[in-house]
């Protein structure tokens, strides 16, 4: 370890203060104090008996004399809440956002050195690495320092110029060859050419078609972006004069590989068009990663442009202008500074943790341990990875019943599949339908020869589908019936019924369907007895927090720090209308109220109830709810046949309940009872 | 120019899938609004596999949109799956063994994709869908039909956008955002937004094959 600076020689004279060690280099010891030791410039400053000033003299010296060498750690930096929003408004791969000021050195200068950074971390040997040109690209190749890279090729991503300047195409692409030990190749013609025919005729010339072709191969390009400003560099390099401009580019807000973009990022098409050798915004495109390094408010316009048009999938920028970025984007920026509010509202959060892998693997792989965890029950059919079959069930005679939506309800729909339940069950991607591939599968393997009943929620996408499957299932000469379940009230008012959504009250229709099919009841009959439940089963949700998907890990709907949302669906859609949170009784009373005004039940009546959770909410507070409900039943002198509770329908991680009656009959009743055994339901 | 050719053109379809993956987190966001976020995941999960499929290979341009409407259609489900499988099967079947494409040919494709989507969905312009979009710039195209090809193609993106832009005060009648009800006034739909992604850059790509 160094000797650490005694702290009471600190004080006092300066001489006798400096550790033997550094000689009398003040310089040096600032930079141990301040790097190693962790103290502020203020607190050098006091004990060297120094100004501010001259420590913040002797860091950047200390910097530049190579005494020391900081690295940023690009986490740090991409974890910034800017870059995060950027990365996940954009799509983008990655993100580094700097700080605007900092230092002596000049923006444009620490923009090149992060990216050169950024760009280390990428480049592998063996790579084709495109560049255009620039002061930015320049800085970023002069900041680059990666030996030890095989085979790596850098190529120009258009053709050179003449102009005056230190970044042109050939001195940007040469010397980040040099920095990588890389082949560099040029593009052995100018960037603009006086006409499109002299242009065609060198395109025709093999040195020239050679050097474009390496230019396609390219696994990377390091780009700058310019703005349309007089002093920038798509005019001092040549690429455009004024008069040009102001004819043909007046919808131009910025240019990247010297081409030219709108503000929302589409080509700009003029005479310079074919006019240019390089790279253009569609090859572009195809690159599959695109480094921008840009920064500074002139660029904005531009910037914003590339990011929308697609071009870019990896930035570099700084903080004002990333802030700038999301703010044209309509993103609200949170202060991070500002004292925090009594209440952090959960919403605040850039991103939601989640036990996945890669997010599109998901709803495969919690389907795969669902298969495995409920081995004897369910199986994948043979093909068809998202089509469920009941290992028991499905029989000759029997009416087939195949339920299934999207993912992201678990337990549904796997869930009711088994003996007693559904027969089959085809399963889409997060919230969207199945196609109508699985539904078909599903439908021909439960296919007992009396026909097939769908049931399945009412939303668009499954109403085209399961449409879709039906009519190729009935060319097969499979009779179907669907029935499409509308128990969600609060998504459409009585009188359209039919509009409304399908939602945890399916767990009671799947029952009924399920036991009126192992009656062995023909297709009308099984038919007719699932319109009834679906008529007489009734259900209202409410989310205290909005679910995220996997793909976004971000809250699909903004809900206040103190706010409800009253009718909430199960796909993380926003609900009909909000209010403050209240206590759990007067929620559990808000969603009874409006259902039983809709039941109308006579007293004596009975009902089956379901307090589900809509994924986040604990059992803890399903029960409290449930106590509710039933208390305020008792009180109206319904009787309850059944209760279940606990997350039979869900929506990820939404945290909410919803509340489910079934009014039962006694054909209903006896169907509810009968026996059934799935992963997500039993009854003896 | 006033035709292009059918053969080898599956680049076309690749400039589409190209735009809708590079959108795919602006579509989400859009859709996230008043649905539930998931419409730019799954285009772009549909664009994306399809323009894998097709990416390098010698295909008519009705080729490359049966690829991709089979990819729509068999893998994606939801709504957009087969709304837009059907609008691009049609379109495809409306090209089927031409060798040019003429401003004609193109509007008797544009139709045959309007049916498509009728055939399966029941939206009619006002009710905050895809057909906002879909519907005036075929119209559009149609009418400028007179004026040339390249004329058309900018008149039926020029209408894609105001049709997009008109679903931000419209109230959703159907789908999942109709439940909102007043609430889903204020948005772009994200159907009409990503519709209108696929017009303007089919008009430019054929644009600049005219050129």
């Amino acid at each position: 370890m160094a000797p650490r600076p005694g702290s009471k020689s600190g004080d006092g004279d300066t001489a006798s203060a400096m550790p033997l060690r550094y000689g009398d280099d003040p310089l040096l010891w600032a930079a141990w104090l301040y790097y190693e030791e962790g103290l502020t410039q203020g607190e050098i400053a006091e004990k060297m008996g120094l100004s501010r000033a001259s420590v913040n003299a002797y860091l950047a010296d200390a910097r530049t004399r190579g005494i020391v060498n900081i690295e940023i750690a690009p986490d740090k930096f991409r974890s910034l809440s800017i870059a995060q929003a950027l990365r996940d408004h954009f799509g983008l791969q990655d993100c580094l956002v700097i700080p605007t000021e900092g230092g002596d050195r000049s923006l444009i200068a620490r923009l090149g050195a992060a990216g050169a950074q950024t760009l280390q971390r990428f480049v592998k040997s063996g790579d084709t690495l495109a560049v255009t040109w620039g002061r930015t690209v320049l800085a970023l190749a002069e900041a680059l320092d990666r030996p030890g890279l095989q085979d790596v090729r850098v190529v120009q991503a258009t053709g050179g110029t003449t102009a005056k300047i230190p970044w042109t195409p050939e001195a940007c692409a040469s010397r980040l060859a040099e920095a990588l030990n890389a082949r560099s190749i040029p593009i052995s013609a100018p960037a603009t050419v006086s006409s499109p025919e002299i242009r065609a005729m060198l395109m025709q010339e093999p040195v020239l078609a050679e050097q474009l072709a390496i230019l396609a191969e390219a696994d990377r390009i390091v780009m700058g972006i310019s703005s349309l400003r007089p002093e920038s560099t798509i005019h001092s390099s040549g690429f455009l004069d004024g008069g040009v401009q102001h004819a043909h580019y007046q919808d131009a807000v910025g240019s990247i590989i010297g081409r030219f973009i709108n503000a929302r990022g589409e080509s700009v098409i003029g005479p310079m068009h074919e006019r240019t050798i390089g790279i253009d915004l569609d090859a572009l495109r195809r690159i599959p990663q695109r480094i921008a390094v840009a920064g500074g408010v002139d660029k904005l316009p531009a910037i914003l442009a590339a990011l929308r048009g697609g071009y870019v999938n990896v930035l570099v920028t700084d903080v004002v202008t990333g802030r700038g970025i999301l703010t044209a984007e309509g993103y609200k920026d949170t202060p991070r500074r500002s004292p925090p509010p009594v209440q952090a509202p959960l919403t605040a959060r850039s991103h939601v943790k989640k036990l996945i892998n890669a997010p599109q693997d998901a709803v495969d792989e919690a389907l795969k341990g669902a298969l495995l965890a409920h081995e004897h029950l369910i199986a994948a059919l043979p093909g068809s990875p998202r089509a469920i079959r009941a290992l028991e069930g499905p029989r000759a005679g029997k009416v087939g019943i195949v339920i299934g939506g999207g993912a992201g309800h678990e337990p549904g729909f796997w869930g009711y599949v088994g003996r007693g339940l559904a027969d089959a069950a085809a399963i889409g991607n997060l919230f969207a339908s199945p196609p109508p591939g699985p539904i078909l599968a599903a439908t021909q393997a439960v296919d007992g020869g009396a026909g097939v009943l769908y049931i399945y929620g009412n939303f668009s996408g499954d109403v085209m589908n399961f449409d879709m499957a039906a009519e190729l299932a009935m060319a097969e000469g499979i009779a179907v019936r669907a029935v499409v379940t509308t128990d969600d009230i609060a998504s459409s008012p009585v009188e359209s019924r039919a509009a409304r959504r399908g939602v945890a009250g399916n767990v009671f229709i799947f029952k009924i369907a399920g036991a009126a099919a192992d009656r062995m009841l023909p297709l009308e009959a099984c038919d007719a007895l699932v319109r009834r439940a679906n008529a007489r089963t009734y259900t209202m949700g409410l989310a205290l927090e909005p679910g995220s998907l996997p793909e976004t890990r971000r809250p699909s709907f903004e809900l206040g720090p103190n706010d409800i949302e009253i009718g909430v669906g199960v796909h993380g859609e926003p609900g009909v209308v909000r209010q403050p949170l209240a206590p759990a009784d007067d929620c559990a009373d808000l969603l009874l109220d409006r259902i039983l005004a809709e039941m109308a039940p006579h007293e004596g009546d009975r009902v089956a109830v379901l307090v589900n959770s809509l994924g986040g909410t604990p059992a803890m507070e399903l029960y409290i709810i449930l106590r509710r409900v039933r208390q305020r039943l008792k009180s109206r002198g319904i009787e309850v046949h059944s209760s279940l509770v606990g997350p039979y329908y869900t929506s990820l991680d939404m945290a909410g309940v919803s509340l489910t009656l079934l009014h039962l009959d006694d054909e209903l009743a006896g169907l509810l009872e009968a026996p059934c055994r799935s992963a997500a339901l039993v009854v003896p | 120019m006033t035709t292009i050719q059918n053969a080898d053109q599956a680049t076309i379809v690749e400039e589409l899938a190209a735009v809708i993956v590079a959108n795919k987190a602006f579509l989400s966001e859009i859709d996230g609004k008043i649905g539930d976020g998931d419409h730019g995941i799954n285009m772009a999960k549909g664009f994306g596999r399809a323009a894998e499929r097709i990416h390098g290979k010698d295909m008519t341009l009705d080729a490359a949109m049966l690829v991709l409407s089979d990819v729509l259609m068999s893998e994606i489900g939801g709504s957009m799956g087969p709304l837009y499988g059907l609008m691009f099967e049609d379109m495809a079947g409306a090209l089927t063994g031409r060798e040019v494409i003429d401003a004609a040919t193109f509007s008797t494709m544009l139709n045959a994709g309007l049916e498509g989507v009728r055939g399966v969905g029941s939206a009619e312009v006002g009710d905050k869908t895809l057909m906002d979009t879909l519907v005036p710039a075929v119209a559009a195209f149609d009418a400028a039909q007179g004026q040339g090809f390249a004329a058309a193609l900018r008149a039926m993106a020029a209408a894609a956008e105001t049709g997009r832009d008109s679903t931000i005060d419209l109230v959703a009648k159907i789908g999942r955002a109709s439940r909102l009800g007043e609430r889903s006034r204020g948005v772009l739909d994200a159907g009409a937004t990503s519709c209108c992604m696929i017009l303007t850059t089919l008009a430019q790509s054929v644009q600049r094959r005219l050129a």
